[in-house]
């Protein structure tokens, strides 16, 4: 395509061509390549969604009450996310309105995936960017206390020999000569700069993290049954509560089981304190004084939510993660996201290996087609049909489609939320001055507090330029998780206090039977999934599914290039980062995973060339 | 290098019982008390078994689920009781260097790794709905598992298709069997599986030092024998009669059986409602939500998951048998009265035919 | 009725037009022996209650009042099932052991002359006959040509089906390495799983409702109709003939 400028990035295709596929420590499979000058700087970036699945193919015909089964499919990192939305479509289409019971219980599994997601995100698929495994070896144990105690002092597993431990079982591994998922790692690489005590506090807390995520999401076990992929329910939840009464023992939820959910939240709420806060502000901090501000891309300019978290249910404005859009990095004015307005959400085909009539417009989920057209093609396209060697940017790319709103290329996920939700804090929304008092509390950690107790000089920056980097990614992704274990415990304590209060309720079931549903409907259902704004659309017809569409984060966030030749979120993220060595594409992976990608997610739309698909065509 | 015997020691099993627990490994697996020492000695020196954990199409959730077991700590099998050299959603590498560890281990190993498969080969589109470096899934799959010792599939996307092999099947998902036809497949299906029947399976592969036993359709015995049914603390209730008729009512409070309003708990075959889920935390049933058999062959296709009688999709009706039989029946039935009703008919008039021919 | 006679009766059964010229001037035949008639009123009981039962089993009645171990319905309701299963499977087997002991007729369930044109010639026969084509059918002594071709296919054949797909669901709750399971679970693979062999069990029910209703239509239709006895033979054995 050669150099062209767009928003606001230069983009030049004329140095030397980098591919990285597969891209690994993501859920799903994607390819990046990108160019870089003569100093190893990224002028052009560019990537490919490499798989797609077709559920929303699948789901035709079906039984909408059956839908959340399937999308929750999608994918089993977020597990449970698609179900939400998929639920919430459905009583969306039909007018169901679910018991607060149910609605408390549903925002307790939502915000169970949001810490679970983003703590396993951090520590077992991001932390090896930042992160020198092997280094931690010359780390002296009880520095690495002294360490820990200083970032986190009412941690208790601080003291030295506890570090003593995990490093030798670390060079008893190493010494086996089989590294196991550590292999060819990019050890040594001149882009890691934490001091050993940092590396060796890191690697312990990638272990101790490993073993708690699985009690975590045992609050999905309680009211889903299992996890991965808890089940839900169409007009509230499964699980009913019978506190006193006859046969509360068998029952799905009883005071037994409340209290077990009670000591996880308790749990999580410490180690988002005591660990995950503060690891993530400390190695920011090291970072950032090491002058890597890299990564920002889209997130300075365009950022976007539908608002989730509402303190009622059903009215948006008692959001406590308010949604909206913000334009070209414009932080006064916050404006209105409707998912059911034509004009707003698009996806567009242009460089995806999909078909429209006309790919120069984008076209809304209720009215979206998905007609595949997998041609890797282009001028500058190397290698087969079976054998892409590289792709070319001008032509398509990507089994992911471009979704825009208002045509525009939207940065979404925590950052996006925390950027939104700080900006309505300074307005006066009372519901989400907790993010304001989390950012203000970060930026002053990075500035001055930590700096200071490390004994490195204090810094100044912003809020504009801490917040849109890949750092600020992965905090912001650090603080929700901790915001979202505050607000569980009061989502748990106001189930307590409705059922105290004579509320046994979960489940509304007058409109169960497709008999009493309208001949049509059609309904949207929005989630704050744990990478960005999530949005399914149903249409329904005769009892069954006649459309189904669903526009996920990482399809906004690694969409490639639209009709207008705008790059996506992952493209812009990675324009300008300078590679420490081309050959180890450390600050690639590092920058792409700030985003926690989600390729099954992002691809799940399908088809193929097949006679079946003929028919699939919606209009 | 850390061998299982070390692990067991550092979890604190002494060697008293590590030596009790080889003599018991040997009675069961028919060899005598001479062979005793040897297995100690194997499990005191074995290096990890390499395993290469491949992803097709699939969701990540057995990987997620494979971290969940509590016992053995899912950390305690991949630092000490095998070597997970390739695994893309948790290895440090990416790219060529990635792809350089698989050619690695297929040398330097071969024959001697194992091959854990996450997700399905496409078919359409020449394999390209699934690429990895730039070639089909299912050419990597392929060549991998040319020289490893067993396959174990993980799942349902694995073992029979699932989510994305469901009807029409757009990418044409195949399940492992039907590539891979020369080589010994374990089945470990669900959606995804039980993180302890993952980690069990893999330990007594290491224990045992061979395959476990598989049923007719390659599942281990050992967790996949029972259906949800026969062992679901609500079967009282079944046997009873007494079922939730409608969710949230109070029969849903009081925790009676599920089989009204969907169960597939008698038609399914896992260690849910034995093992459960989460470290024994709870599992569907016991939450309220009926079993939506997803350990099972095709299960998203065999209607809804909130009727007990599947649909059938076949001459472009839709009902289950239920209703396909009773219109049959109804059909046959009204059929047999009008035939009667005109053999009636002809009946009186032929007699009085011949009456008359008489007269 | 001496042996003799008999024997050259064995050949009436509608696959031999001169045996059925023959039959003509016969006036009364001893048809079906003491075990086939027992058996064919065990075995319709045990139908009936199979088809009950299996129905309920399918879907069950309201729930039951009181504590679980004071009610046993779905118990009671499989149980009965199980056994008049046990009796409809040992049954056939008898019977399948009477077609090679037994007279001649006890052999026409379970065998089609398949290749035989005088056989479907008379099947069209009969079938003129039940669409009021011709006035009167031929005579036969055993089943009429379209009742064995129904016999065997809609209730044979279906039978065994039963069976099969009965015993393979009934071995998965006998558990695996159960004598049931042995014999029969590799039925469960190869219609799918669990839960298509439910399906088909339940739809064979149906089927064999439908017969079970032409069966009996026909039979009570062709004693009244027909040129010889029907109903009654099942129960004294003796084809009579009424002209
Ligand atoms: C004419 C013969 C038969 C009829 C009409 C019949 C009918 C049925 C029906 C309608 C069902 C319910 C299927 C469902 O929707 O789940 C059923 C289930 C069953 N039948 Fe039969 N059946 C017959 C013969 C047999 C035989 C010979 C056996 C062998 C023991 C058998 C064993 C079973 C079993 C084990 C079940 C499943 C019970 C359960 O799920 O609890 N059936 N049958
Ligand atoms: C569940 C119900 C029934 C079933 C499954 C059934 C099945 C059968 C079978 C398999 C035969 C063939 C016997 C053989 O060739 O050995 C037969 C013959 C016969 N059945 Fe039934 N039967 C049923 C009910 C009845 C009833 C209610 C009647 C009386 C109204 C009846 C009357 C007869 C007669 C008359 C024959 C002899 C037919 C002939 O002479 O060709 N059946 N039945
Ligand atoms: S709840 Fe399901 S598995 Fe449990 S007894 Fe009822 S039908 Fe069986
Ligand atoms: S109970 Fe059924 S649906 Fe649930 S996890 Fe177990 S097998 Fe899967
Ligand atoms: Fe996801
Ligand atoms: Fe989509």
């Amino acid at each position: 395509m050669g150099a062209y400028e767009t928003q606001g990035f230069k983009l030049d295709d004329s140095g030397r061509r980098i591919v990285v596929d597969p891209v690994t420590r993501i859920e799903g499979h994607m390819r990046c390549e990108v160019n870089v000058d003569k100093n190893n700087v990224i002028r052009n970036a560019v990537s490919t969604g490499t798989m797609w699945r077709g559920l929303e193919v699948i789901l035709k015909g079906r039984d909408p009450r059956d839908a959340w089964a399937f999308v929750e499919r999608i994918c089993g990192v977020c597990t449970g996310c698609h179900a939400l939305a998929s639920v919430r479509a459905v009583e969306d289409a039909l007018g169901i309105r679910i018991p607060k019971n149910a609605h408390l219980i549903r925002e307790l599994m939502a915000k169970t995936l949001q810490v679970h997601d983003h703590a396993v995100h951090f520590y077992h698929l991001h932390a090896m960017d930042w992160v020198d495994v092997l280094n931690a070896l010359k780390a002296d144990p009880k520095k690495t206390s002294e360490l820990q105690q200083m970032v986190s002092p009412s941690h208790p597993l601080s003291s030295p020999g506890y570090f003593r431990d995990v490093q030798n079982r670390l060079q008893k591994f190493v010494d086996s000569g089989q590294l196991g998922p550590f292999m060819n790692g990019y050890w040594g690489s001149k882009a890691y700069v934490l001091p050993p005590e940092a590396n060796l506090m890191a690697v312990t807390h990638y272990l101790e993290a490993l073993d708690l995520q699985k009690e975590w999401v045992k609050i999905h076990t309680i009211f889903g049954g299992k996890n991965p992929h808890p089940n839900y329910l169409v007009g509230g939840v499964p699980c009913a509560i019978n506190i006193d009464g006859d046969g509360a023992a068998g029952a799905p939820l009883n005071m037994e089981r409340l209290n077990f959910v009670k000591a996880r939240i308790d749990e999580i709420i410490e180690f988002n304190k005591n660990v995950y806060v503060p690891d993530v502000l400390a190695i920011g901090t090291i970072y950032k004084q090491a002058g890597w501000l890299y990564g920002g891309g889209l997130s300075a300019l365009n950022v976007s939510d539908y608002g989730e978290y509402p303190k009622v249910n059903y009215d948006k404005n008692t959001d406590q993660l308010p949604g909206g859009a913000i334009l070209n990095g414009n932080w006064d004015e916050i404006l209105p996201v409707d998912p059911r307005d034509p004009e707003q959400v698009q996806e567009f085909v242009a460089h995806s290996w999909y078909k429209y009539a006309d790919e120069s417009k984008g076209l809304h989920p209720w009215d979206g087609v998905t007609e595949p057209n997998y041609k890797p093609e282009g001028p500058k396209f190397k290698g087969t049909r079976t054998k892409i060697e590289q792709v070319d940017e001008s032509a398509k790319y990507s089994w992911i489609k471009s979704p825009r709103w208002r045509g525009h290329a939207m940065e979404v996920g925590p950052l996006s939320r925390y950027i939104l939700a700080y900006v309505h804090a300074t307005k006066g929304n009372k519901y989400c001055q907790r993010v304001k008092e989390q950012v203000d509390y970060s930026a002053k950690m990075i500035n001055s507090g930590i700096p200071k107790a490390l004994g490195l000089p204090e810094t100044q920056y912003t809020l504009k330029q801490l917040l849109p980097t890949t750092i600020g990614r992965t905090l912001a992704r650090a603080l929700e998780s901790q915001y979202c274990s505050e607000m569980m415990l009061d989502d748990w304590h106001e189930l307590v206090a409705n059922i105290k209060a004579g509320d046994r309720a979960t489940a509304n079931v007058e409109r169960w039977d497709p008999s009493t549903w309208p001949k049509e409907a059609k309904g949207v259902g929005t989630v704050a999934a744990p990478r960005g704004m999530l949005g399914h659309w149903i249409k329904i017809k005769d009892g069954r599914i006649e459309n189904y569409q669903c526009v996920v984060p990482t399809t906004w966030n690694g969409s490639p290039r639209d009709a207008k030749n705008q790059i996506g979120a992952f493209e812009a993220s990675l324009m300008n980062t300078p590679l420490a060595n081309p050959e180890q594409p450390v600050e690639i992976l590092r920058t792409l995973h700030s985003f926690d990608p989600c390729l099954a997610c992002s691809t799940h739309v399908m088809s193929e060339d097949g006679a079946e698909l003929a028919t699939v065509k919606v209009r | 290098m850390e061998t299982f015997y070390e692990v067991l020691r550092r979890q604190g099993i002494t060697r008293r019982s590590f030596l009790k627990f080889c003599s018991l490994t040997a009675t069961s697996l028919g060899l005598g008390s001479a062979f005793v020492p040897k297995i100690a000695h194997a499990m005191e020196n074995k290096p990890r078994t390499p395993v290469l954990w491949l992803h097709g199409l699939e969701c990540t959730c057995c990987s997620e689920s494979f971290i969940r077991s509590a016992h053995p700590l899912a950390k305690d099998v991949v630092l000490s009781m095998i070597s997970l050299d390739y695994d893309d959603t948790l290895m440090a590498s990416a790219g060529h260097q990635a792809e350089a560890i698989l050619e690695e281990i297929i040398t330097k190993y071969k024959g001697n790794y194992i091959l854990a498969v996450e997700g399905n080969p496409p078919l359409n589109q020449d394999g390209m709905s699934c690429i990895i470096g730039g070639r089909p899934f299912s050419e990597q799959l392929k060549h991998v598992a040319k020289d490893c010792k067993a396959i174990i599939s993980w799942g349902s996307c694995a073992s029979w298709g699932c989510v994305q092999a469901a009807k029409p099947n757009p990418t044409q998902a195949t399940p492992v069997h039907k590539l891979i036809t020369d080589k010994p497949i374990i089945k470990v299906p669900g959606c995804p599986p039980i993180a302890e029947v993952m980690t069990g399976v893999i330990t007594y592969m290491l224990t045992f030092d061979r395959i476990p036993e598989l049923d007719r359709q390659g599942r281990p015995k050992m967790f996949y024998s029972q259906r949800i049914h026969d062992k679901c603390y609500r079967r009282p209730h079944f046997d009873a009669g007494q079922f939730v008729e409608a969710f949230d009512d109070e029969s849903a409070r009081r925790g009676y059986c599920l089989y009204k309003v969907g169960c597939k708990g008698p038609t399914t075959y896992n260690a849910c409602s034995t093992v459960q889920w989460n470290e024994g935390t709870s599992f569907p049933i016991k939450a309220g939500h009926g079993c939506i058999g997803c350990s099972e062959d095709g299960f998203w296709d065999k209607g809804s998951f909130y009727d007990r009688l599947t649909d059938i999709h076949q001459f472009g009706i839709e009902a289950n048998a239920d209703r396909i039989g009773a219109t049959a029946a109804g059909v046959v039935g009204a059929a047999v009265v009008a035939h009667a009703a005109v053999s009636a008919i002809k009946r009186v008039t032929s007699k009085s035919d011949s009456a008359k021919a008489d007269a | 009725m001496s042996a003799t006679t008999s024997d050259k009766l064995a050949d009436v059964t509608g696959i031999d037009p001169d045996a059925i010229e023959h039959g003509a001037t016969i006036k009364s035949v001893y048809v079906y022996e003491a075990p086939v008639r027992l058996w064919h009123w065990i075995n319709a009981f045990a139908i009936v209650v199979l088809a009950v039962t299996g129905y309920f089993i399918g879907s069950p009645p309201p729930t039951q009042p009181g504590e679980a171990s004071a009610n046993y319905l779905m118990g009671y309701i499989r149980f009965a099932h199980f056994a008049a299963g046990y009796i409809f499977a040992i049954g056939l087997a008898a019977r399948i052991y009477w077609a090679f002991v037994g007279n001649h007729h006890g052999r026409e369930l379970f065998t089609l002359p398949l290749f035989n044109a005088a056989y479907w010639k008379e099947v069209l026969t009969m079938l003129k006959w039940y669409a009021f084509i011709i006035a009167r059918p031929s005579r036969y002594v055993g089943h009429n040509p379209l009742a064995r071709l129904a016999m065997f296919l809609l209730y044979f054949v279906l039978s065994l089906f039963m069976i099969a797909t009965g015993f393979a669901l009934y071995g998965e709750g006998l558990q695996a390495e159960s004598w049931a399971d042995r014999s029969f679970g590799w039925v469960i693979p190869l219609l799918g799983q669990s839960q298509d062999v439910h399906t088909w069990h339940h739809l064979g029910m149906w089927v064999m409702i439908c017969f079970v209703i032409l069966h009996v239509y026909a039979a009570i239709r062709e004693d009244i109709m027909g040129r010889q006895s029907v109903v009654s033979t099942m129960i004294s054995g003796y084809r009579t003939f009424k002209d």
